[in-house]
């Protein structure tokens, strides 16, 4: 997996990079919006994290630019502008998720395992499947070594859209962005909530647990081995 | 024909009719003084002629006497000379010696000299009443002289005369009205084009603009001279967002920095102390972080451009919220439930409104304790959309109801429960940029807190939207 990280602040770029080896990637860093359209255009890059005020044509601009030259690797935008304006905007010049700053980098590690599986074309499965779980969307209908699970509408979404992204980390922020669809973070956690109670329903009555929590980052749906 | 009333209670219109009444009078009042001189002229013209005659009479009197004064009576009634002179000449026993009328008439007003009355006129083509207006002379001897003019047509030509100007006042006050109410609507759409413009803007499209005619006059000037005040307006905004988007880059991006540390810190401790003391630090900075990100927040909505404002669906935005927090109140064994009237909208931004409705309920759950209820309800009271959330907790004192809504305040005997003290802020932020109006009051017992939202924009204001 080939990254580019276009970010100004050097430190940052330098812990995002470190941590993005560490994890497995090829990481190449731009300082500046020229330098980042340099490298993508002769570069390919599997997913781009690119950082919304820079030096030289802003990342809004860069994407903008590239997205018209046909380059439609996944992009990343890291802000420290939450506004949900700013997020459209981000959105609207072609960004495919948007982080606001400060982050967690476990977050952003999830979010860069969410995007480049989509670039896979999973999304329009019908049929998941996870483990012996199993998720029939078109029928609504949930099972579990073949027994009927039953759920409620907003917890068959949120089962589906943590097993979209089976094996991945998936973060207590994706969820309410996805889930609830909603750009604000409630005091309290409410999502923990909701999962403890999914948890019930797919975990309790069976042998081994597939929702696992982990510790700092969110959660992670993964069969038992 | 409301178009008409509304066009009616217009400034132009009022000032239109003002005006079309003060040239109409003026019109009226030159019509008069034409009236006056013209007839006045013509009387005196006949009075002349009489006068004039009289004085011939007198000069043949003393030259003749009054022999002389009949033949040049008949003289000058002698039907082969067409006359309109009408002569008497009576005698002391009050006989006719010489003139057209048959007797002296015994119906006259008289004033010094002059005289009026009527004759019947058998010479005219159609017989009738003839109008007179004479000048009598005493004679010495007892005899008496009259001289008259029939005034038919002097009194025709002035009745012809003030029925033309009768007309052309009518024509001038009817001209005067179209006219006013012509120009009050040309007037009216442009002031109406910039009162569209302005409530547009209003509704947070500062882009927005008022159409420039070109021409020169006051209307423009007003319209160039607002259109500069949005530029400034708009150049200030874009200079305070910029100052904010600056200080969240410059603050956010070492804050972060910490953070990356700590983590990447934590991940290479060996020791299993050292890591917990790391990731104490973490939810430390965690903490920190979120306290900013809520300032920031809270001057984004106090701030928010309205760009993003559009029709709610309060009802849906409630049914969100409380999904999201009914497994928080049944784990809490808190009841938790909402009575929504899903006809009634509201106006703004969704994220905004749905942020403000979760803080307060996130308080109202956090503050209830087990066995207590928490509800929401919405209803429309006079065309407003009224958003109640009641909780059985301790409610705020009366004295401190204010008070929580400023920025990091927090009751003593809720500091050990968890919370940065800015939810409420918050909501009065978004309160602020959304026109709501707050207001807490007791439960008994509890806390109930009301939000009112304003009437969305009228059909001026663009689409508003039911949902069915």
């Amino acid at each position: 997996m080939r990254v580019l990280v276009v970010e100004d602040d050097l430190e940052t770029a330098s812990f995002v990079t470190k941590g993005l080896r560490e994890a497995g990637y090829v990481v190449d860093h731009a300082e500046d919006g020229r330098q980042a359209l340099e490298r993508a255009m002769s570069d390919t890059y599997d997913i781009m994290v690119i950082d919304r005020m820079l030096p030289g044509p802003n990342g809004v601009k860069v994407v903008e630019t590239i997205r018209e030259e046909g380059i439609d690797s996944p992009v990343l935008f890291l802000s420290a502008l939450g506004d949900v304006e700013d997020r459209v905007e981000g959105l609207k010049a072609g960004g495919d998720d948007y982080l606001i700053k400060p982050f967690a980098f476990a977050e952003l590690l999830a979010r860069l395992e969410a995007l480049t599986r989509r670039g896979r074309g999973q999304g329009e499965l019908t049929q998941l499947s996870v483990g012996d779980l199993e998720m029939d969307i078109l029928a609504r209908k949930v099972t579990r070594e073949g027994k009927r699970v039953y759920l409620h509408p907003r917890e068959f979404k949120l089962l589906e859209y943590l097993m979209r992204h089976a094996g991945q980390v998936v973060t207590r922020t994706m969820l309410l962005e996805n889930v609830w669809e909603y750009h604000f973070d409630p005091q309290t956690n409410v999502i923990d909530v909701h999962i403890s109670r999914l948890r019930q329903k797919i975990d309790k009555p069976f042998e081994t647990a597939i929702l696992q929590t982990i510790r700092g980052a969110g959660y992670k749906l993964e069969p038992a081995v | 024909m409301a178009r008409l009333g509304r066009l009616v209670k217009t400034t132009t219109f009022r000032l239109a009719v003002l005006y079309t009444a003060v040239f109409a009078g003026s019109v009226g009042a030159l019509f008069v003084f034409v009236f006056i001189n013209t007839s006045v002229f013509a009387e005196q013209q006949t009075e002349a002629a009489i006068e004039a005659e009289v004085k011939g009479f007198q000069d043949t009197f003393r030259r003749e006497g009054v022999g002389g004064l009949v033949s040049a009576i008949n003289r000058r009634i002698d039907p082969n000379t067409r006359t309109d002179g009408i002569y008497l000449l009576i005698n002391p026993n009050q006989q006719r010696l010489a003139g057209n009328l048959t007797a002296w008439p015994d119906d006259v007003e008289a004033d010094d000299l002059w005289i009026n009355f009527s004759i019947v006129d058998l010479q005219a083509a159609e017989p009738g009443l003839a109008d007179v207006r004479g000048l009598q002379f005493l004679i010495p001897g007892g005899y008496r002289l009259m001289v008259g003019r029939d005034i038919r047509e002097a009194r025709a030509f002035r009745a012809q005369l003030l029925r033309s100007l009768n007309i052309g006042l009518g024509i001038t006050i009817a001209l005067g009205v179209v006219g006013g109410l012509l120009f009050s609507r040309s007037i009216m759409g442009r002031v109406e084009d910039i009162t569209q413009t302005c409530r547009r803007i209003m509704r947070g499209d500062l882009s927005q603009r008022i159409d420039s005619t070109g021409q020169s006059d006051e209307l423009s000037r007003l319209s160039d001279s607002v259109n500069e005040m949005l530029d400034q307006i708009e150049h200030l905004m874009s200079g305070l967002r910029e100052v904010s988007d600056n200080v969240a880059h410059d603050l956010r991006t070492p804050l972060n920095r910490l953070r990356v540390r700590l983590e990447i810190a934590a991940n290479n401790a060996t020791d299993e102390k050292e890591k917990e003391e790391i990731e104490e630090a973490i939810a430390d900075a965690d903490g920190l972080l979120a306290t900013f990100a809520s300032l920031l927040r809270i001057a984004r909505a106090e701030a928010s451009l309205r760009r993003s404002f559009g029709p709610l669906q309060l009802g849906s935005i409630i049914e969100d919220v409380v999904d999201l927090y009914q497994p928080l109140a049944e784990e809490k064994g808190v009841e938790f439930g909402s009575n929504i009237d899903f006809s009634v909208t509201g106006w703004g931004d969704s994220n905004l409104v749905a942020q403000a409705l979760a803080n307060l309920t996130d308080n109202a759950v956090k503050y209830t304790p087990e066995g207590g209820n928490v509800s929401i309800s919405l209803k429309a009271e006079n065309g407003s959309a009224v958003l109640e959330i009641t909780d059985s907790g301790p409610g705020i004192p009366a004295s401190h109801r204010d008070k929580v809504f400023e920025r990091l305040y927090r009751l003593d005997d809720s500091r050990s429960t968890p919370g940065s003290g800015l939810g409420l802020s918050l909501v009065r932020a978004v309160a602020r940029s959304h026109g709501l109006s707050v207001t807490l009051s007791d439960n008994a017992p509890g806390l109930a807190v009301s939000v009112v939202f304003p009437p969305p924009p009228g059909p001026a204001g663009g689409a508003v939207t039911k949902s069915p």
